[in-house]
């Protein structure tokens, strides 16, 4: 790892990294001041619930009917939907930088007239990358909680501090093939775009699950299948199984990555 | 150290069908300024690039300070001072961020990139995004040289550059020389090349057509002449006789020719009539191309049927 890397990606990054975290605790904020009257309504909120079609409420990640639940109320106003595209977002925009990005502005080319290995580089900047996706779940687990108690909300916190890990892991997943179509794709518009509709094609493969059989035995294949944030709050248990794979992903796509940027051209 | 700096042998890149370089035989000793001229996607870029790692051969080698410029990147690197094409650099950095930048990968350089700044009149406190292109020229030659390494590799660094700097750029660079730098640099310029360089390489269609010392250019260079003279044109003025003297067209008292090799003959018997003006221009780049190229027997009529290097 080279350490010059790493400060050069830290400090071109780290105020995008505060506004992504900022814009998460305000959502947060905002979903948690309105919880305790949420709350009141549940009865009504829980027979609504009812109601719907089991393919919307998976769609947006709730497996059980109790909206009078902290984790279920957190899990479809943020961590089933809105946080999935909040770290996807962040995630594709930092890696699009990491390699198309910086071939397409040229200064890959100044970065690797310096001696460093193109290895070096890529860890270097997925370090920092790393740091982003951390510092972002663990603002995501403890605003839930802090703001959660100062609500008055009925915090598991044994269950978000699970969260913290899956959250990481599904983080790295994402970063894992959207590195991999950074390093493929020459335009760092298409590799932007290649990267959100391959998050989006997953997460239809995953909705798309709960109308077909067919759908649903290929849901392995995609990351959220391994991705249950309302189980894993309820159980307060390491889905250690769910975490292997998804940083299985993250590496495979990491390790490609590297294998493609070692061979690649700098134009 | 090697006394040969720079070897490729044979070294090819396709971009797939596109020729940047073809069996590219190429040899730049140490402490010699080497000029690379050619026109506009005549495989210059992808030249350096191959030298700098950048770019993988599609076949044979380069080799520099002899180490292989795509295995041992990182160790050629350490030796080599870059100037990209076009001076890319991070639009949010300061001139002062770029150098402590380079400089950390280097482990020195800092108080040379300051000093090159200074002469070189360049505000460092600024962001890049605010800077002209001739000040991204001149960030972008500070960070190639401020490493004071034993190899210079440079392409067009006069780009963008206004006059009064591009002639402490050469200043600059002749110091380099006489501290014992090898210099490689690419150039549309033939000017430039013959101002700087001890020897030019000419690349066009991703082939070199030819290296030739510059004081061996100068004796067969070829020279547009005009002579007007004083009155009617002299009887009997057998320009046609002396050496290297082609393309002879008359126009009233007016002659113009083309002049290869060494001009006093021309002088010594113009001056024997009256002259009412003498002017000589160099020959073009084409020209000079031209020459090369009819001599390495290179195919000169328009591009390449495989289409230009990037």
């Amino acid at each position: 790892m080279s350490r010059t890397v790493f400060n050069k990606i830290v400090s071109e990054r780290w105020r995008g990294t505060l506004v992504y975290a900022l814009g998460i605790l305000g959502y947060l904020l905002m979903i948690v001041a309105v919880y305790p009257t949420f709350k009141k309504t549940m009865t009504a909120k829980s027979q609504l619930l009812k109601d719907y079609p089991k393919a919307v409420l998976q769609f947006f990640g709730v497996k059980s009917i109790n909206a009078a639940s902290f984790n279920n109320y957190i899990t479809i106003e943020l961590l089933g939907l809105i946080w999935i595209v909040i770290m996807a977002a962040f995630v594709i925009a930092w890696t699009r930088a990491m390699i198309s990005g910086e071939i397409h502005d040229g200064t890959m080319e100044l970065l690797l007239s310096q001696p460093v290995a193109r290895w070096q580089v890529l860890t270097s900047e997925g370090t920092g990358l790393l740091v982003g996706i951390v510092s972002l779940a663990v603002v995501t687990a403890v605003g839930s909680m802090a703001l959660g108690a100062a609500f008055g909300a009925k915090v598991s916190y044994s269950g978000f501090a699970v969260f913290l890990p899956l959250g990481i892991a599904l983080g790295l997943a994402m970063a894992g093939y959207s590195l991999l179509l950074s390093a493929l794709v020459n335009d760092p518009r298409r590799a932007v775009m290649a990267s959100a509709g391959l998050t989006l094609l997953f997460y239809l493969i995953h909705f798309g699950g709960t109308y077909s059989k067919v759908i649903d035995k290929i849901d392995w294949f995609g990351i959220f299948h391994y991705y249950n944030p309302l189980a894993t709050l309820d159980s307060g248990t390491v889905p250690v199984k769910s975490i292997l794979l998804l940083l299985a992903f993250a590496v495979v796509g990491f390790g490609l990555s590297l294998w493609v940027f070692q061979r690649k051209d700098i134009k | 150290m090697p006394d040969t700096v720079i070897k490729t042998s044979e070294l090819t890149k396709l971009y797939g069908t596109v020729v940047g370089v073809r069996d590219l035989e190429l040899e730049v000793e140490r402490g010699e300024v080497f000029g690379f001229l050619g026109p506009n996607g005549a495989g210059k870029t992808t030249t350096l690039r191959l030298l700098m790692g950048l770019l993988r051969p599609s076949a044979g080698k380069a080799d520099v300070f002899g180490l292989d410029a795509w295995k041992d990147s990182v160790a050629v690197k350490e030796k080599v001072g870059y100037l990209p094409g076009e001076a890319a650099l991070y639009e949010r950095m300061t001139g002062i961020g770029h150098i402590k930048f380079v400089a950390n990968f280097n482990g020195n350089g800092e108080e040379e990139g300051f000093n090159l700044a200074e002469r070189l009149e360049l505000e460092l406190e600024r962001k890049v995004q605010t800077f002209s292109r001739g000040m991204k020229q001149k960030l972008a030659i500070i960070l190639a040289l401020m490493k004071n390494t034993p190899l210079i590799i440079m392409d067009e660094p006069t780009n963008a550059l206004d006059p009064i700097t591009q002639k402490l750029l050469y200043d600059i660079l002749n110091e380099r020389r006489n501290d014992g730098a090898t210099i490689l640099f690419s150039s549309h310029n033939l000017p430039e090349v013959e101002r700087m360089a001890d020897r030019v390489g000419i690349i066009r269609q991703g082939t070199l057509a030819g290296t030739e010392r510059i004081e061996d250019m100068r004796a067969k260079r070829l020279r547009n002449v005009e002579v007007i003279f004083d009155g009617e044109l002299p009887a009997g003025l057998a320009l046609e006789s002396l050496p290297g003297v082609t393309g002879i067209e008359t126009l009233g008292n007016r002659i113009q020719l083309k002049l290869k090799g060494d001009i006093n003959p021309l002088i010594k018997l113009v001056a024997q009539y009256d002259v009412a003006d003498f002017s000589v221009t160099h020959a073009s780049l084409e020209d000079v191309f031209l020459e090369f190229y009819e001599e390495a027997g290179v195919d000169t009529g328009g591009s390449s049927p495989e289409g230009d290097a990037p």
